[in-house]
């Protein structure tokens, strides 16, 4: 027994019957593994179909084909080409595309998608925790002084308006949908085990 | 927005009830504090009717290097008398020897209660006259002729009049340069002083063209150059400099430049902890107002009344 | 209320509305425990997708949802230096209350400058819509008490000044 303080460990993290080991894949339906090239094609394909003028096309076929067993990168590339698409619909086309996306077959698992990704686009870019914290605390450190709370540390300025041109058409999709779909969409997205 | 008083108002107080005509003679033993460690000491040691006033500065002894000792005499003649026992400095008063005329015992009380005022102003003066020298001396000049030493102006006059801060009084030929170094315990206070004296710069630029300059860093200016005990690259001290140009210097204004410029220091840190203080109130408010909605959110018990068969009401428990 | 806010402001009350469906749990770790499932996490099973709502890079909100608890974190806008002292005082001011607020957390999740925790303990005393109601204003009056601080509490040195013109 070396310098382990045994009053430390967390025992429930050894036991293989208690929650905190709990298998999530039983939860997670079983989906299909895309590879990272198949979801580059996909996206390549949706493009073609934006260029043609068909946005409403192309956000139907980009939601129906969400690839739910890409890896990251994948993930990300679809990522990209959905928020193309949204950013190329206007604003009064937003509400009419919905609505009879909605109505269509499978159309409120659309939209549940969609959600998805509208949540998905605006956590883009938010640094994830206290690692990006670090980042910008060694860059410029202004805590005042020293309380012992440190959260809220030191930030980059100037950087406040970046991205809010982009956010605010992933926001104003989002007012849409819920009132199409409602809040039952948004639990969905919270519940699914699915992430897109 | 407060203006501080140059007169120690305690002191002033305490005078003019003594020299009202009605007053009759009591024994006084009070120590008075003033800004930058000044200490007071009005004391009645022999008699009721002489009181004695005492002052104590932590930098007597500069001040006296820069003629401190001339402005007194010449402000308090025939009051000085020997200091008193761990004081710099002390005056007299005989209540019986006063002043005849109303308007000349005021003058009286109002000079004693500027004492620190005036100790204080002896590098001022001093600064101050040898910047209308340098410039007698420069007229007929042009910049390239003038001989080695005026250009540059003359020595730099130290005040180390707290422990970690002191005033630098410089006179040129053109402008008498008067620089603060001033420490920050605290980053917030740091913050809110160059904020404050951004506010003096910007405000020169929009309205009061004709104040002084004023610049603020964090390292030693270039007149300060070899002055000892000073120092730098360490965010918690500033350099704060004002610059008075000869339409500050004119005879008449003098005395009262002197008194603003000496203020400086308490009203900036008085403005910083006034900022503080209403900036906390402005918390406790609107923490008051969120408190309110959150009750809001707590639905309020009903009061039911129930009847039973024979037609009695009752209350439902809990 | 500025273009971008409105928006803003919707989109996290309908995502809180959506998170706010708490019920109590009991640990299952501890017999005889009820902890906020969010803060324990001791079982991945009752924690569920959390979902963040930004308006641009420095204003955002972050939703964790469990089973009997979610947490909510707000990041406020920070233009500068003052501001930035100014939201530090703030929230430090709050959290030191966190007594009387029920629903506030003594410490912000990283990343950003407040968070809220609400149980299913709160949903069953208090009104859910009006809980909801609170967050959202508080992320309004927030800013607007920011700004007016910042405002107001440097605007009058020039006196000084002035009188060492006039002297």
């Amino acid at each position: 027994m070396a310098a382990i303080n045994w009053r430390t460990i967390n025992i429930d993290a050894l036991d293989p019957e208690s929650a905190t080991n709990f298998d999530l894949s039983t939860l997670t339906p079983a989906v299909q593994p895309v590879s990272t090239a198949d979801v580059q094609t996909l996206s390549g394909q949706i493009r073609q179909l934006l260029r043609g003028g068909d946005s409403e096309g192309a956000l139907k076929g980009a939601l129906e084909n969400a690839p739910y067993g890409a890896d990251e990168a994948g993930k990300a590339i679809h990522l990209a080409t959905v928020t193309e698409i949204l950013q190329n619909i206007r604003q009064a086309e937003m509400t009419p595309i919905l609505q009879r996306m909605y109505k269509s077959d499978g159309g409120s698992e659309m939209c549940d998608t969609l959600m998805k990704y509208l949540y998905k686009g605006m956590a883009q870019g938010a640094p994830t925790g206290s690692e990006s914290r670090t980042n910008a605390a060694s860059g410029r450190n202004i805590t005042p002084q020293a309380t012992g709370f440190t959260q809220a540390g030191g930030r980059n300025f100037g950087g406040a308006e970046g991205g809010s041109q982009a956010m605010s058409v992933l926001l104003s999709w989002h007012e849409k949908l819920v009132e199409l779909a409602g809040a039952g969409s948004i639990v969905r997205v919270m519940s699914d085990r699915r992430t897109v | 927005m407060l203006l501080l008083d140059y007169q120690n108002v305690l002191i002033e107080s305490l005078l003019r009830d003594r020299f009202a005509p009605d007053a009759s003679p009591t024994s006084i033993d009070q120590v008075v504090s003033d800004f930058d460690n000044v200490t007071f000491h009005i004391s009645t040691p022999n008699t009721k009717t002489q009181i004695l006033v005492s002052i104590s500065v932590k930098c007597y002894p500069e001040l006296l290097k820069y003629g401190a000792q001339e402005i007194l005499e010449r402000e308090y003649g025939q009051y000085i008398v020997e200091p008193e026992q761990a004081y710099n400095f002390s005056v007299q008063v005989d209540l019986e020897k006063l002043p005849e005329s109303q308007e000349e015992r005021d003058d009286l009380v109002k000079r004693i209660s500027l004492l620190k005022r005036n100790a204080m102003a002896a590098p001022f003066e001093q600064a101050f006259q040898e910047y209308a020298q340098l410039a007698e001396q420069m007229r007929g000049l042009t910049l390239e002729s003038a001989p080695q030493g005026l250009k540059e102006g003359g020595e730099v006059r130290a005040i180390h009049y707290r422990d970690e801060e002191a005033i630098y009084i410089k006179a040129s030929h053109d402008r008498v340069t008067v620089i603060f170094s001033t420490v920050f315990r605290e980053e917030t206070d740091r913050v809110f002083g160059k904020i404050f004296l951004q506010e003096f710069v910007d405000a020169r630029r929009r309205a009061i063209q004709n104040a002084p300059q004023v610049m603020f860093r964090n390292d030693p200016p270039l007149e300060l150059q070899g002055q000892p005990g000073l120092q730098s690259g360490k965010g918690d001290i500033g350099y704060i400099t004002f610059v008075l140009f000869p339409r500050h210097l004119t005879p008449q204004r003098q005395p009262d430049v002197i008194s603003h410029i000496q203020t400086f220091r308490d009203y900036f840190h008085y403005h910083i902890k006034a900022s503080k203080a209403y900036i906390h109130s402005r918390m406790r408010r609107r923490t008051a107002d969120f408190l309110q909605v959150l009750r809001r959110a707590r639905p309020e018990a009903e009061e039911k009344e129930r009847k039973t068969a024979s037609g009695r009401t009752f209350r439902v428990q809990g | 209320m500025s273009q971008s806010l409105r928006p803003y402001l919707s989109c996290v009350r309908s995502t809180l509305t959506a998170a706010l469906s708490l019920s109590n749990f009991a640990s299952q770790a501890s017999e005889r425990h009820n902890v906020p499932e969010i803060e324990a996490a001791s079982s991945p099973e009752v924690l569920l997708n959390p979902l963040i709502v930004s308006r641009n890079q420095e204003e955002r909100v972050l939703v964790e949802p469990s089973i009997n608890s979610v947490r909510v974190s707000i990041r406020i806008k920070q233009a500068d230096e003052i501001e930035h002292i100014l939201v530090h005082k703030f929230t430090r001011f709050l959290t030191q209350r966190a007594e009387a607020f029920f629903i506030l957390r003594r410490k912000a999740t990283p990343g950003y400058d407040i968070s809220f925790l609400i149980t299913n303990y709160h949903t069953e005393e208090m009104l859910k819509h009006k809980l909801v109601d609170f967050i959202i204003q508080f992320m309004e009056e927030v800013d607007k008490e920011i700004s007016e601080m910042k405002l107001f509490a440097f605007f009058a040195p020039t006196t000084h000044q002035n009188d060492i013109e006039k002297g």
